[in-house]
Formats: C-alpha cells, sequence, structure tokens
C-alpha cells in the first residue's frame, strides 16, 4: 500500500501534469475563469484520463508490443482517448440525462487536451504493471485538477483586486501561474529517489 | 502597491452558477430552452482555429442539452434567459457521474491485484468495477434529480449583450 501512496504522490504533486510537465495549458488558461468549470473540466478530465490508461495499457501490452506496431502507437492512443470520450459522453447520456445536460459541455474539450494523450505516453515511458499504470493516470489528473481549481480560484480572486492596467487579464494570469509553479518546485523535495 | 481585495462573503462559497439559454419552443405552460454557452472555454479569440468550438456547436449536442422550465413568466420562443443552478449541484453532480465509477474501478483493481497478482485478473476486475460503478451513479443521479438538486431554474431574462461571461 505504502507503494500505491508513494507512487500517487509523485504523480499528483511532485511530478504534476501541468506545472512540471507544462501539459494541457490550453485548458488550464482557458477554463479557469471560474471555479465551477474548473471544478467540471477536472473531473471529466480526470475520468477521461484514467479510463484511456487502462484502455491504452490493454492495446499496448496486448497489440501493439506483441505484433512489433510500436510505429502506431500515437495513432492508436489518439483513438483510443477519443472513443473514450465518446464512451463516457454516451454513458453519462444513458445512465442520467440531467447529468449530461450539467457536465456534457466539458467533454468535447478534453478530446483535443494534450494532457490526456501525454499520461497515456508516459505510462509507456514507464513500464509499468497495469493498477500501478492505473494509479499514476489517475493521480496524475488528480494533480491536473487540483492545479485547476486553485487557479480558478486565484483568477476570481485577481478579477477583484486592483491590478496595474497593462497587467491586467492574462498578463496577471501568466505571472501567477509561474508563482504558482515555483510554489509547486517545493514538492520536488519530498523526492528521495 | 497593496491590492485591495474584498473578502469573500460566506454566501458567495454557495453561489449559483449561472448560464444564458434561449427559448427554442413552448408547450402550455412549459418552456424548452437550449444553452448558450456551447463550450467549457466559452469561446476566445482563436475560436475560428480552436476544434472544441465546432464540436459543441453542432445541432444533435444542443439538442440533447435541450431542458425545460416552468413558464410561469411568460416566456417567449426566441427569447433570452438566465438560468442557474446551485453551485454545490456542479460538484455533487461532478462526484456522481465520475468519483464513484472511478472509484469502484480502482478499488475492483487493487483487491484483484492483491489477491490474484495477474495483470489478466486485474483488467477483467477494473472493467467490472467501472460497469458497477456506473449503475450505482445512475441511482444516486435518480436520487439527486428526484430531490431536485439537478434542476436549473429561472433567474431572470438575459439584458442586451449579456452572455455567460459577462459580469
Amino acid at each position: 500500500m505504502q507503494e500505491y501512496i508513494l507512487l500517487m504522490v509523485g504523480a499528483a504533486l511532485v511530478n504534476n501534469v501541468i506545472l512540471a510537465r507544462f501539459l494541457g495549458l490550453c485548458s488550464f488558461m482557458g477554463v479557469t475563469t471560474r471555479v465551477d468549470t474548473a471544478i467540471g473540466m477536472g473531473a471529466s478530465t480526470t475520468f477521461v484520463i484514467t479510463v484511456s490508461a487502462v484502455i491504452n495499457w490493454a492495446v499496448e501490452v496486448y497489440l501493439l508490443h506483441p505484433f512489433g506496431l510500436g510505429y502506431l502507437r500515437t495513432v492508436a492512443f489518439i483513438l483510443v482517448i477519443a472513443a473514450a470520450v465518446q464512451f463516457t459522453e454516451l454513458s453519462v447520456r444513458k445512465l442520467s440525462p440531467p447529468l449530461f445536460k450539467l457536465l456534457g459541455i466539458y467533454l468535447p474539450l478534453i478530446t483535443t487536451n494534450c494532457a490526456v494523450l501525454g499520461v497515456v505516453l508516459l505510462l509507456v515511458e514507464g513500464h509499468m504493471s497495469l493498477i500501478n499504470s492505473t494509479l499514476f493516470a489517475f493521480a496524475s489528473s488528480l494533480g491536473y485538477s487540483l492545479v485547476m481549481v486553485l487557479f480558478a480560484g486565484l483568477r476570481e480572486r485577481l478579477a477583484l483586486a486592483e491590478v496595474p492596467r497593462l497587467f491586467a487579464g492574462p498578463p496577471i494570469g501568466f505571472i501567477t501561474a509561474s508563482l504558482l509553479a515555483l510554489a509547486f518546485m517545493g514538492f520536488s523535495g519530498m523526492s528521495t529517489n | 502597491m497593496r491590492a485591495a481585495v474584498p473578502p469573500l462573503a460566506e454566501d458567495s462559497l454557495r453561489a449559483t452558477v449561472e448560464g444564458v439559454a434561449r427559448v427554442v419552443a413552448t408547450e402550455g405552460d412549459v418552456a424548452w430552452l437550449e444553452p448558450e454557452q456551447t463550450t467549457s472555454c466559452g469561446g476566445c479569440a482563436a475560436a475560428g482555429a480552436c476544434g472544441a468550438k465546432g464540436i459543441g456547436t453542432i445541432a444533435s449536442r444542443l439538442a440533447a442539452r435541450r431542458f425545460s422550465l416552468p413558464n410561469d413568466d411568460g416566456l417567449e420562443v426566441g427569447e433570452r434567459v438566465v438560468v442557474g443552478i446551485d453551485e454545490q449541484s456542479l460538484v455533487r453532480g461532478s462526484l456522481t457521474a465520475y468519483a464513484i465509477p472511478l472509484l469502484t474501478m480502482l478499488g475492483a483493481g487493487i483487491v484483484a491485484d492483491q489477491m490474484v497478482g495477474d495483470d489478466g485478473a486485474v483488467l477483467v476486475a477494473a472493467i467490472a468495477g467501472l460497469a458497477v460503478g456506473l449503475l450505482v451513479a445512475r441511482f444516486v443521479a435518480a436520487r439527486l434529480l428526484a430531490r431536485g438538486d439537478l434542476a436549473p431554474r429561472f433567474l431572470r431574462r438575459a439584458g442586451v449583450g449579456e452572455s455567460c461571461h459577462s459580469e
């Protein structure tokens, strides 16, 4: 169990998808104007990344690697991610139409989120077992959601602050993001091995 | 220079999430609406080159997100209105739709890993856990719906130029 916890802390905080690996920056800047949209986007992305990681692990281990089709990896993974988004959309729509009306807005944007592809490609490099891959993907996406919500909260506060005219809007957003990244660098001190 | 940041009011933590919708039909005392906000980012200057914009605006997606409201205020077809839901509903909805299936999937996978230790068994257990989680999510969502937690409510008629992101 300790192995699982260390793996998850490392993936979520030390090697944060957004602030350490610089993936998913489009949604990081685009969907963080309000906390509620950041929560919706974070939750749906967490689901898609984790489900995609499980399916892509199976595709890699049972299909691409045995048949020497490694050169098709990126294309195959993109297809799986698109299918996973469709699966998520269909299942939410069928299981609960009201929930789909509430949350369906976030799903199309996930297909074009490079964090999803980035995480599953990192898993291939890691040569991990299925359960470790799944937990790594889950923790990475939790780290993504955490940063999205933190940043959205900061931007909501900044909207009320008196910011110098030249820094208002995206510039102060980028400065805030850099300070957040510096703060997260502190977690690298937790990495002992 | 120190920026003056007003303290957050207690009730702002339980704010209403607002969105703009357009009335597309009326049937007796019920109005049918379609949301105007078609992507989670609300569009931007790069909308012409952004894939998310096109995906979110196709007719089938808008129709799938159509919802009804009691038409107590005499809404007419074509009117733009501001609707809202409790911010907590979004969090509850997200947890119900995504957290429950994920946790059952991870839980089943971890149990299979500890008991069997074979990746094939973990894969089967994870998929089974996901299926069970989706069924549980359906049950919980039905309870939320019965309590009215997921239903949007009419707030006001939208002003000229008012959009999802106008303050």
